[in-house]
């Protein structure tokens, strides 16, 4: 017969998480099959808006970095203006799957606190379905980089074989931050504020909306600066990204290192620190 | 097995106070340096266990660590110390409708909560119909929530709750929520789970919910286990300390205690409480409305060793109960009234003496019998016993292997409109109820200000079954006149006439009916008060709620029979149509006889809807005689009686009744036509005569 236990310093196993999360998956599934229906429930154009939202803000972007603020896409010249869209596209798709799962992720325990308060589940599962929700839309933002890539001339290689592999450690970093800065907003409400403004800083200190070299050339690639630059792994992420889906290049496996090590750290740490806090956060919610 | 395992169970809570601001003085202190907790104990040592199939209550307090078990229970929070191993799927109603979201349909709010709950989609499908019947949101089922009224929105989370098929139940005060019929099919439903062997863990105030679901009840105060025991010894260990705290008075003796609290009272005798969940209490219903005497504010005013008195102030009426109780060794006299401030209506009042489930029998005046059994099915209160006016004394007589003691309960009323009632509760409160209430007429409604008796309350411990039992037949054979074999009795407006302990009268038995304006008004529809015996005469009187007139009888017991005369006391001016006096007698009777005529009753038809003339000459005249092989003659004669003069004399008639009655009977029948019978104001002799009973012998050697 299934048979739970409960004591503290048994829930509060660090190993605990894998088969706990694992033995929820269905319940994990349906939480995010709920957020989905429930975010396009009353839309007019319902899902339509996953693969929309990208699509316009790419077109505002490339307008305004064209007319408004013509910013250089590369050191070599301006290139193609049919090229600028998917430029952008390279960086905004992967970076807004952390900004907005991030976001998501940290006031995850809270929007949910009736279930908290209420059922016993695996709590990593919250944050962890907030996540995979963002994901969503990111398959959707990068099957429609893909399509607007081609559809505009470009090429894709052999170089995009990368992407699966770039993805798998930004999902790691962001599951990892997402369980540490969701457990932090139970404790301190201050948290998501300062994750907001954090998010507007590292939009810009990271090579978003131009070209990871632009920074490299001012700061000299060698510098302190370009390696607090990079210290940032979402910098060296979405280079990769760049590289592999636009350039049709390996990307460079030192900008990919720091981030993977990052990732690793965090998960383990977050994850450490969320299940420390997991069996008693209904008390503080 | 154990299904539950509760292992020394402690939980601390820290109170933190909110986190530090900063930016208030010494703030960026409290942030660096040892931040001081203080912490809160909620549970400590708890240990016990629960078998599969089991129902566990928990009571205690508020603030006694209830909720935090539960919780506990239901995995939300962790316990500081120790551990809990459950086997099996819980569901807690305290979850009802976890993670519903306003604006998904019914349905897949259904799915999603029991999926939440731990059931796979199979499940949900093969249960989904139940699921949406019960919680009778069958035509919305596809709207979005959120426009469902809150009540629908726990009717669905209750439902999927108690479809979600777990085998450990946790149920946290939900009797609360929905209307009237929601709950009932709620408790319904935990009594179906109850019977299906589900494990049930219950937390809840209404003592009486607990007691009937519960095998088991842990008493909780201040976070430790104070008792596990059986229902009744936990409860009433609650309803101990309780009364340290809340009771307004106790009193105490011998075996007896009497505990106001809340304004109603409990008893108690031996160590086990006789009163019911609700306990007894009063309610008084003004404009539609009923109020209960628990709902209003309650204070001592005196208070003595084996008395009290007490004043409640209601809420919502200009009127204040006033209470006296005093025990007197094994009686407790309960006087109740109640003081008016303004001019009030009131159409009714009631005291209510809830008894526990455990008594069997009742007795009522005369009579006695067996409650019936209370199933889980019974979701209503039933009326055991109905209402008759001239009862004033009820008893409870608990089973024979039973600690209750009988109960012998006694009326005191200066209202003429008081009637007695025993009713069986729902399941749920599985208790006896007497109502000892008046319905007022409409003139009787106002109550000027100032003080009135209500009626006085005498509850007797010290009877043992038998002499309950004693004083039921002692009631039955107050007003039964004997000679020899021959022996009549009075009952509410009829004589029963026996024979050496047979019984020759049908139900009917002898009785006098009058017409009026189209209507019947017989003897025994009357309302029977003051009734005397003296030797070998009694004497009643009976008033009419219809028309203003009243009856008075006398009987007296003769040589061979009993002599009987009816007066009319008429109130108003009335004129009546006609009127008789009858004997029914039972279907053995075959022979009449009048002073004309004679001739054998026709057997009844089993489809005989109407009653039947049998003789042919209604010309008037003085006897009528009943006879058959195995019983002695009756016959009904009139006497000359010269006060009647003037009105037309009586037609000796036989008849049969219809199939449902099945008897025979002698009528004297007055009738002389429409107007002709006028009665002024005043005492006027209706008849006198007498109903003449003869062994067969005896009849042969005078004839």
């Amino acid at each position: 017969m299934a048979h739970t236990f409960y004591s503290d310093s048994h829930q509060r196993r660090l190993w605990r998480v894998f088969p706990d999360v694992f033995q929820y998956r269905g319940l994990l599934f349906d939480l995010v099959w709920k957020d989905l229906r429930v975010r396009y429930r009353n839309a007019m154009m319902g899902l339509l808006w996953a693969v929309l939202q990208p699509l316009l803000l790419t077109l505002v972007l490339t307008f305004v970095f064209t007319y408004i603020i013509p910013l250089r896409i590369s050191e070599t010249g301006d290139g193609r203006v049919l090229d600028r869209a998917p430029f952008f596209l390279c960086g905004l798709i992967p970076w807004q799957f952390f900004s907005a799962s991030l976001g998501v992720a940290t006031t995850s325990l809270l929007a949910n606190r009736d279930l908290v308060k209420k059922v016993y589940f695996p709590r990593e599962l919250i944050p962890i379905a907030a996540e995979l929700n963002c994901l969503v839309n990111f398959v959707i933002g990068f099957a429609l980089l893909l399509i607007v890539r081609v559809a505009l001339g470009g090429a894709l290689g052999a170089a995009l074989l990368w992407t699966p592999f770039i993805f798998l450690i930004q999902f790691v970093l962001q599951v990892g931050l997402g369980l540490l800065l969701s457990c932090a907003e139970v404790h301190f409400r201050d948290t998501h504020y300062i994750v907001e403004i954090a998010l507007v800083f590292a939009f810009y200190m990271t090579p978003v909306i131009y070209h990871l070299d632009a920074v490299s050339s001012r700061l000299g690639s060698t510098s302190f600066l370009f390696r607090l630059y990079l210290a940032n792994p979402v910098a060296g992420l979405v280079a990769a990204y760049r590289e592999a889906i636009f350039y049709n290049q390996s990307p460079d496996l030192g900008l990919l290192l720091w981030p993977a090590l990052t990732a690793a750290v965090l998960l383990v740490f977050g994850g450490a620190v969320f299940r420390r806090h997991a069996p008693v956060l209904a008390d503080y919610i | 097995m154990a299904i539950i395992d509760v292992d020394n169970v402690s939980k601390e809570y820290r109170l933190r106070g909110g986190p530090p601001a900063l930016f208030r003085w010494g703030g960026a202190r409290t942030l660096l340096g040892r931040r001081r907790h203080k912490t809160i104990k909620a549970l400590e040592g708890i240990t016990f266990a629960v078998g599969a199939g089991e129902s566990l209550g928990i009571i205690g307090a508020n603030g006694s660590g209830k909720s935090t078990l539960l919780k506990i229970l239901a995995g939300v929070t962790t316990p500081t110390s120790g551990h809990v191993r459950l086997y099996g799927r819980v569901a807690s109603l305290l979850e009802l409708g976890a993670g519903f979201h306003p604006l998904l349909t019914g349905r897949e709010n259904i799915y999603l909560n029991a999926r939440i709950l731990g059931m796979t989609h199979a499940e949900v499908d093969a249960a989904f119909d139940a699921i949406v019947a019960f919680s009778g949101i069958a035509e919305f089922i596809d709207d979005p929530i959120n426009i469902y009224s809150s009540g629908m929105y726990l009717r669905i989370g209750f439902a999927v709750a108690a479809y979600a098929d777990p085998e450990v139940f946790l149920v946290d005060e939900v009797f609360s929520i929905g209307d009237e019929a929601f709950q009932r099919k709620c408790r319904q439903r935990i009594g179906e789970l109850k019977e299906q062997g589900k494990t049930i863990v219950f937390v809840s105030h209404d003592l009486g919910i607990v007691n009937a679901l519960c095998d088991r009840v842990i008493l909780l105060r201040e976070g430790r286990m104070m008792a596990g025991e059986s229902p009744q010894a936990t409860i009433q260990r609650y309803l101990r300390q309780v009364e340290q705290t809340r009771a307004l008075h106790a009193v105490c003796q011998g075996e007896n205690e009497v505990v106001l609290a809340q304004g109603c009272l409990s008893l108690f005798h031996g160590e086990r409480e006789v009163s019911g969940a609700a306990g007894l209490y009063v309610t008084i219903e003004s404009s539609g409305r009923t109020y209960s005497s628990a709902n209003d504010a309650w204070e001592v005013a005196e208070r003595a060793p084996e008395a009290g008195a007490f004043r409640g102030r209601m809420a919502s009426l200009p009127v204040v109960h006033d209470w006296r109780f005093r025990l007197d060794g094994d009686r407790l006299t309960w006087h109740i009234a109640i003081e008016c401030e303004r001019e009030t209506t009131i159409e009714a009042f009631d005291a209510n003496l809830m008894l526990r489930g455990g008594y069997v029998r009742w007795t009522y005046g005369r009579l006695a019998g067996p409650f019936p059994e209370i199933l889980p099915g019974d979701l209503s209160w039933t009326v055991v016993v109905a209402p008759d006016a001239a009862c004033r004394e009820a008893g409870a007589l608990p089973d024979e292997d039973s600690t209750l003691p009988p109960v012998l309960i006694e009326l005191e009323s200066e209202t003429p409109y008081l009637r007695l009632q025993w009713s069986n509760t729902d399941y749920v409160n599985g208790g006896r109820l007497l109502q000892a209430g008046a319905r007022l007429p409409e003139d009787a409604r106002t109550f000027r200000p100032g003080r009135h008796e209500l009626m006085t309350v005498s509850i007797r411990f010290d009877m043992t079954a038998g002499a309950v039992l004693e004083r039921v037949r002692a009631r039955r054979d107050e007003f039964t006149l004997e000679r020899g074999a021959f022996s009549a009795r009075f009952e509410s407006g009829g004589v029963a006439l026996a024979y050496g302990g047979a019984e020759l009268t049908s139900p009917l038995r002898v009785y006098a009916s009058i017409l009026i304006g189209g209507l019947w008004n017989d003897s025994t529809g009357l309302q029977w008060h003051r009734i005397a015996r003296s030797g070998g005469r009694v004497e009643a009187s009976g008033e009419s709620r219809r028309f203003p007139f009243r009856q008075h009888w006398e009987l007296e017991l003769a040589d061979d029979g009993l002599r009987l005369a009816i007066w009319l006391e008429t109130l108003e001016p009335i004129d009546i149509e006609e009127y008789h006096v009858s004997v029914g007698l039972r279907p053995v009777y075959v022979c009449w006889e009048t002073d004309r005529e004679s001739g054998v009753f026709p057997d009844i038809d089993p489809h005989q809807e109407d009653w039947r003339h049998v003789n042919r000459d209604y010309a008037p005249g003085a006897r009528i005689t009943a006879t058959c092989k195995e019983f002695p003659s009756v016959a009904l004669e009139v006497a000359a009686d010269p006060t009647r003069v003037g009105v037309a004399p009586f037609r000796m008639t036989a008849l049969n009744t219809d199939c449902h009655l099945n008897s025979r009977v002698l009528q004297a029948l007055c009738t002389p036509g429409i107007g002709k019978l006028h009665f002024d104001k005043g005492r006027h002799s209706l008849f006198v005569g007498k109903v003449v009973v003869r062994q067969q012998s005896e009849q042969r050697q005078t004839d």
